[in-house]
């Protein structure tokens, strides 16, 4: 379960992304997050994250609150989530493979476990055959759905995507929209942030809209 | 426990494939790094060779006293007895004057001329072995004997052994002080080559981060390159001194041989080298650690 209550998160810089807000995801939902550009979606998923702290409330994740967290327990709670970037965040200095190992190295898996884990995420999200490919020789839908399989490889109870199906064509939108609710069909909780109206169709889920850092509805 | 060893393997295999991927750039920082090491340690060496040349001289202080010829037998045996009582001294040795007279004519060669004195000009004398060779301890003994009766002067030969003692610490000293300037500047180089490593990888350090790697993992193979390269170019350190000292063993010992002393350089210890390269790979590791803790606490994204 993860819950917001009356959080605010305000930058050095003195704007505030959030204001106020206070929201509870219960575990196994599958939840987008809409509103326009700067309305405050990343903004709330990095707090559910424990990317960034709140300024002031709080962000309870499993009744922990995220604040205080030290930053070994931050990197542990880290390890549970799947987390899928806005601009993928792949690393074009590694293989296909390499890339969605990543998580599987930081948590200590054996070499032999990492290979059956990555082949099983890879295969999930249709790229096994690009296993030895160079990111960059990847589609932007591949390249996401590789960022896909990073952040599902080592099982994640929660499952965190921003603006996933940004900058994708249609039918590569379709798919990417049909494997988080293939994920969610399984009981991982999934937090999308989008402002894409026909993804957000067919994933028939719960909305919460937010303009300008509070939540409307 | 596993766990911990898969990590750790990961982050060894990672640094040795990046110094492997970048060869000339590792050579070059290696070789860097081992010329930082290698003056210090040939300078050691060389003043490990100075010690031991030295030690090879009696440099054990020598006390003599010599009584006023007006001193009789008697006297100069109740002197004596008072000397074998003194905590400093270890041995007394008694030289009379007729003993003193006869070394004289046989050593100096100089019969005739003694043979035509009237008297003996030579006194009763002691020659004493300190149980110390402590300067200051040897300037009290000299304090302490000096008022005896029929004692007319003293003569001490610790001084040149003290100026000794002294060129030597102050030489230790130097060799101590450049050992390190030169240590904190292995660390330096080893902080800036991966400082360097750093910037290529700062992508992956986000993204590890941001999937929960911590800040020991971030840091586990910058620590190893930095342990590694330490260690390789403690390797080259000790190579090139013992590779020198081969070179110019033969002639030092040409030299010396001529002047009658067997006295040969000596190459640093399977001890002392394994020390110098396990330090070398700890300068290395302790760069490592400062350049990417800055470089951490720099990028906080907390």
């Amino acid at each position: 379960m993860i819950s917001f209550s009356n959080t605010v998160k305000r930058y050095p810089n003195g704007f505030e992304a959030l204001k106020g807000v206070s929201l509870t995801i219960e575990k196994g939902e599958l939840v987008a997050l809409t509103g326009h550009s700067g309305a405050g979606k990343s903004t709330l998923l990095r707090l559910a994250a424990g990317i960034e702290l709140a300024t002031q409330g709080s962000v309870l994740v499993n009744n922990q609150n995220v604040s205080h967290l030290k930053e070994a327990g931050l990197a542990v709670m880290r390890r549970n989530f799947g987390l899928v970037f806005q601009n993928h965040r792949l690393l074009f200095d590694r293989s296909v493979f390499e890339n969605v190992a990543l998580p599987l190295t930081i948590a200590g898996f054996s070499h032999i476990e990492t290979g059956k884990r990555v082949r099983a995420a890879l295969d999930k999200v249709g790229l096994l055959a690009r296993e030895k490919a160079d990111p960059v020789t990847l589609s932007g839908g591949e390249q996401q759905r590789l960022c896909i399989a990073r952040a599902i490889v080592n099982r994640p109870a929660t499952l965190f995507a921003d603006e996933p199906t940004g900058n994708l064509d249609l039918a590569y939108a379709e798919t990417i929209i049909d494997l988080f609710k293939s994920f969610n069909q399984v009981g991982v909780t999934v937090l999308l942030a989008t402002h894409d109206e026909i993804g957000l169709a067919r994933l028939k889920c719960r909305r919460i809209a937010l303009d300008h850092g509070t939540l409307t509805s | 426990m596993r766990t911990w060893l898969i990590s750790h393997g990961h982050a060894c295999g990672r640094a040795v494939r990046r110094l492997a991927s970048q060869p000339t750039v590792t050579l070059l920082s290696v070789l860097v790094i081992g010329i930082a090491i290698t003056l210090p340690l040939g300078l050691y060496v060389a003043f490990a060779n100075v010690s031991a040349a030295a030690s090879r001289v009696n440099t054990e202080p020598n006390v003599n006293v010599y009584l006023a010829l007006s001193a009789s037998e008697a006297e100069a045996r109740e002197l004596e007895r008072k000397l074998r009582s003194m905590d400093k001294v270890q041995r007394v040795t008694y030289i009379s004057r007729e003993r003193a007279l006869d070394e004289m004519k046989r050593v100096a060669n100089l019969s005739e001329l003694l043979a035509s004195l009237e008297t003996n000009p030579l006194p009763h004398a002691f020659s004493i072995r300190p149980k110390t060779n402590d300067p200051a301890a040897l300037d009290a003994l000299r304090k302490e004997i000096a008022p005896l009766p029929k004692v007319e002067s003293i003569a001490m030969d610790f001084e040149w052994a003290q100026k000794l003692k002294r060129f030597a610490t102050f030489a230790e000293r130097i060799v101590l002080l450049i050992g390190l300037l030169l240590a904190a500047a292995v660390v330096f180089v080893t902080g800036n080559t991966i400082r360097l490593q750093i910037l290529t990888q700062k992508d992956e350090i986000e993204v590890s981060q941001l999937i929960g790697a911590t800040r020991r993992f971030i840091r586990r193979p910058f620590l190893y390159f930095g342990a590694i390269q330490g260690l390789l170019a403690g390797l080259v350190a000790v190579f090139a001194v013992i590779t020198f000292i081969w070179w110019a063993g033969a002639e030092v010992s040409a030299l010396t041989t001529s002047y009658g002393s067997d006295f040969a350089l000596q190459v640093p210890t399977l001890q002392q080298s394994l020390g110098v390269i396990l330090l070398s790979a700890l300068l290395g590791w302790l760069g490592a650690f400062m350049s990417v803790w800055l470089y951490l606490r720099r990028v906080s994204n907390r």
